[in-house]
């Protein structure tokens, strides 16, 4: 690579490590867009063959004094951060930087500075993609790194070479830099420094699409928006019983002005007994179902499934600041908790119940008594106003498709008949009232997605919904006028989109659950499952090897192990004993009267014997001669061997 | 006497005693990594944790990658040249990378023996590069090559990490070679006509004759002699000096001069009888329990091993001299 490209790698670094900032709103965009303008037109010049000083380097440096009192108005007056302050600060350093290069070598420098852009943008950044981001930026980074590497090498020894290429080397790097990272980062201690809190600011808020009021005299819309607000496990078992889900969030029981409002209740605290906080009384079939759920910094309100009795695993559970909501106090942006639900539930106390003061005229009263007809009981009255809800009203998700933005709920049943969600709860509960049944609305979302990858089901923030619950006199019974196959969470994708969906939720719910989330309680489950796990292995290797000497030492192995010596000792003194051909060929010379010295051979013998035993020395000279073959020639000749020692036998017998 | 010596060389800017140094941007990568960490641990920001693990493991794998790397490499001497004290001799080095995972890259190669540092800018792994090398000994005599230092700062530039490398090589080098100017006027008595010195040795004249001994070679046997007489007779040929120079070396230190005496002497010699040889005569070269020659300039080679060996001696040593030899010593000769 040249030098020309790769100052413009460098450049191009430094406006990567800040594009992440455009999407969590760590700092204003203006100061981002100028920053990337600058180092745009400085990269067109540098790859243009020309000198980065966009502006006369003398002037940068004007700039960059003045830029030093800028800091401090900009900390008190323009930002009100010193955080998005230094950040401004930094990619001023990243900007001026380039020009100053004229001057001096300054690579080192420029790179650390893009690497504070980087931590600046991971620090505030919450989104899966920011893996992907990472991986790029080292590798860039990598290269460059490995280039100044260089680079210092050829100046303390003055001879200048050529960079060999350094993108697989990078690539390899970054594959062993993460590996080490993704070991590192359950083991690294998650304590919050409590002398010194908050250096950096914490994750950036989320928000639920609840609103506080449902008022009808604003336009009213719900958009796409796949942000997770909460994902629950039911057991396989309890499926059938407790889905769609509704997780409730707000109750909308009273009204003025065309808005349905929460009623106001004092903030208490709700005792636990061994952690378990009860909330009402169960009634019927009950399960327990696994919540994991976003919380707004500001609120902290839990989204209960419908027909929650008893909450475990938060450290507080509070009853309010509205009536039949409920908050818990937590560090962090999410929580996860168990919710014993069943299906049905009564309040643990007396509960005064009200019929909302709905002021509907004579038309909507009337059209009450014709749905109610001679109904009289409190639930009947409600299932006559659902049904005729269900099939006499129209869902039209958008206000504009009806060609209004706003109307009142009498507008609503009397002559549009179509509108939304909050239309057909208020609706319903506005026919109720004049029916003098206690009702209200209820905020929250519904249905959620199921996950087969992971089995869990996934509530988004367009799957907020408003249903209504109806008193019967005794407990708060779900209702909902809603057209089923139009409420949210109920769009089917095809099969291949579901599960890419399924695929990414899942993605990114390993990215919420063990990398944002990933806190110290976590590090401790995970050292007591390797503890557990080691003990396990121990005690089962334990076994294995008690039982290995038990099987090693029962006596049918024992008699095995003898005879296995046993038959290696035979195999290794059978050889030993057997006595080789050439002094079973001397006894039997010696036995026909011939000496065989140390200096003779066994031909020389054979001529001795052929002299005084003729007859004795023509039967043993093809013996000999055999022996000969078998001793000196090179070729071996198993056949011949056993041959030589059966007729040596033979002459023995 | 004049003596020079010639200096140790300076250190090179990027050498240093241990195994890991800590460069100026591994510092500064470990204050930023040491911040990070804090505003991580401050604010249990895990995107933070993300970017201090990362950096964690960049250094850990800089470290990793330097320390494997330079272990897996080997480096011996493939060829050495001619070598001379205080002058540049070449080698030839041949490094190879015995590791299975590192490549390496921006590999120095420096020692007290290599005259200015080598550089190997990549090596990958299995592979093997040969470096022409420049060695400059500072003192004649039998020199052992024992190890040399190998650097590198790659891959981050993080830290600088050495290895001091076993080598197996020995070599003799030759004495320094001093200002040929020194010794122009002793040569005024070793020119002229071939002639003889009157006492045997390597010639074309006839000395003498005697008996055989036992250990004398068969083809100075004079056959034609030997057969009329009926035992073996050898011919004895008389030592020619003709364009010759004899050089006698005394290697005898006397007590109060100096070691470097001794050394500039046998630079002296060497100085002179490099000049003879390459003026074209030839040298005898007297020592203790040795005597050289070099004729048309072979045997130059182990006459100059023979001075680059040399000892100084705390006895004097008595060597017979015959006339017109140069003699090399330390002080006055007794």
């Amino acid at each position: 690579m040249t030098r020309r490209g790769r100052e413009v790698e460098v450049l191009l670094l430094a406006m990567l490590a800040a594009v992440p900032l455009y999407f969590n709103y760590a700092i204003g965009i203006v100061p981002l867009v100028m920053f990337h303008a600058f180092m745009a037109a400085i990269t067109v010049r540098v790859a243009l063959g020309r000198g980065p000083d966009v502006v006369p380097p003398v002037l940068m440096r004007v700039l960059a004094f003045a830029y030093i009192g800028f800091y401090v108005v900009d900390a008190a007056v323009i930002s009100r951060s010193a955080i998005a302050a230094s950040t401004h600060l930094v990619l001023f350093i990243a900007a001026y930087q380039p020009i100053e290069s004229l001057q001096r070598n300054n690579l080192s420098q420029r790179l650390l500075t893009t690497g504070l852009i980087f931590i600046a943008s991971l620090a505030t950044s919450t989104h899966i993609v920011i893996v992907a981001f990472v991986l790029l930026f080292g590798f860039l980074m990598f290269r460059q790194m490995i280039y100044v590497s260089h680079m210092e090498t050829i100046r303390v020894t003055g001879r200048p070479y050529a960079l060999a290429p350094a993108s697989r080397a990078a690539a390899f790097y970054i594959a062993g830099a993460t590996l080490i990272g993704a070991v590192l980062f359950p083991i690294l201690p998650r304590l919050r420094n409590p002398i010194v809190p908050g250096m950096i600011g914490a994750l950036g808020n989320t928000t639920t699409g609840l609103s506080d009021a449902i008022d009808f005299n604003q336009s009213r819309t719900s958009s796409p928006d796949p942000a997770v607000v909460a994902r629950v496990w039911i057991s396989p078992d309890a499926i059938p019983f407790f889905t769609p889900l509704r997780l409730r969030g707000a109750v909308y029981d009273s009204y003025s002005g065309n808005r349905w409002l929460q009623t106001s209740d004092r903030r208490r605290s709700i005792r636990h007994q061994r952690g378990v906080y009860r909330i009402a009384r169960p009634l019927g079939f009950a399960r327990v179902a696994r919540v994991q759920q976003v919380l707004t910094r500001t609120e902290g309100r839990l989204f209960l499934p419908a027909g929650t009795y008893a909450v475990t695993g938060l450290p507080q559970v509070l009853r309010g600041p509205t009536r039949d909501s409920y908050l818990t106090i937590s560090r962090t942006d999410s929580v996860t908790y168990e919710a014993s639900m069943s299906r049905a539930v009564e309040p643990l106390e007396p509960e005064s119940v009200r019929v909302p003061a709905y002021p509907a005229g004579p038309e909507v009263v009337a059209l009450a008594r014709q749905i109610a007809g001679s109904a009289t009981g409190l639930e009947a009255r409600a299932e006559l106003v659902e049904t005729y809800l269900l099939r006499n009203y129209q869902y039209v998700q958008r206000p504009e498709d009806i060609g209004r933005t706003a109307m009142t709920t009498e507008e609503f049943l009397l002559t549009v008949r179509r509108g939304h969600c909050e239309y057909f709860a208020a609706g319903m509960v506005t026919l109720l009232s004049t029916l003098n049944v206690p009702a209200r609305i209820v905020g929250g979302f519904y249905g959620g997605r199921m996950n087969p990858l992971t089995g869990y089901f996934v509530i988004r923030r367009e799957d907020a919904h408003a249903w209504v619950e109806a008193w019967n006199g005794s407990r708060w019974v779900t209702f909902d006028p809603t057209p089923p196959a139009l409420r949210p969470g109920g769009s089917q994708g095809g099969m291949v989109g579901s599960y890419l969906s399924a695929l990414g939720e899942s993605a990114t719910y390993f990215w919420d659950r063990y990398v944002l989330t990933f806190g110290l309680g976590d590090q401790v489950a995970l050292a007591m499952e390797v503890i557990t796990q080691l003990r396990r292995a121990t005690r089962a290797s334990r076994a294995s090897f008690r039982r290995a000497v038990d099987v090693a030492t029962s006596p049918g192995m024992v008699a095995l192990y003898a005879g296995l010596l046993a038959l290696v000792l035979l195999l290794w003194i059978v050889p030993l004993r057997r006595r080789p051909a050439f002094e079973l060929l001397v006894r039997h010379l010696r036995a026909c009267g011939i000496e065989v010295g140390p200096a003779m051979t066994v031909e020389e013998a054979l001529s001795e014997l052929r002299s005084e035993r003729p007859e004795e020395a023509e039967r043993l000279a093809p013996l000999i001669a055999l022996y000969e073959q078998e001793r000196f020639s090179g070729r071996t000749d198993p056949g011949r061997g056993r041959l030589l020692r059966k007729r040596l036998a033979e002459l023995r017998a | 006497m004049i003596v020079t010596t010639i200096p140790s060389p300076a250190p090179a800017p990027f050498a240093f005693d241990g195994v890991v140094r800590l460069t100026r941007t591994g510092t500064t990568f470990i204050i930023f990594t040491v911040v990070i960490g804090f505003a991580a641990l401050n604010t249990g920001n895990n995107p933070l944790y993300i970017g201090l693990t990362f950096m964690l493991g960049s250094l850990l794998l800089s470290g990793l990658a330097s320390k494997g790397g330079l272990r897996g490499l080997d480096v011996a001497i493939d060829d050495i040249g001619e070598a001379w004290a205080g002058r540049p001799a070449d080698a030839v080095l041949r490094i190879t990378n015995r590791s299975r995972l590192w490549n390496v890259r921006d590999i120095i190669i420096t020692s007290e023996d290599i005259a200015e540092p080598l550089l190997v800018p990549q090596l990958g792994r299995g592979r093997q590069e040969v470096v022409h090398a420049t060695l400059l000994f500072r003192r004649r005599g039998h020199v052992e090559l024992k190890s040399v230092d190998l650097y590198t700062r790659y891959p981050f530039g993080f830290f600088m990490k050495k290895r001091r490398v076993s080598l197996r090589g020995e070599m003799i080098v030759f004495p320094r070679l001093l200002d040929e100017q020194l010794h122009r006027d002793r040569f005024r008595t070793t020119t002229g006509e071939q002639t003889t010195v009157n006492r045997p040795g390597a010639g074309s004249e006839v000395h003498s004759f005697r008996e055989f001994a036992h250990g004398d070679s068969l083809r100075h046997v004079y056959w034609k002699k030997s057969a009329s007489l009926g035992r073996w007779i050898i011919k004895q040929t008389e030592l020619d000096v003709a364009r010759a120079v004899q050089v006698l070396v005394d290697p005898y230190r006397p007590r109060g001069t100096t070691e470097d005496e001794f050394e500039q002497m046998v630079s002296e010699a060497t100085t002179f009888v490099h000049q003879a040889l390459s003026r074209g005569l030839d040298v005898v070269l007297q020592m203790p329990r040795v005597s050289l020659r070099s004729k048309d300039g072979q045997g130059a080679h182990s006459m100059f091993r023979a001075l680059a060996l040399v000892e100084p001696s705390a006895e004097p040593v008595h060597q017979a001299m015959v006339r017109n030899t140069v003699v090399f010593a330390v002080g006055e000769r007794p």
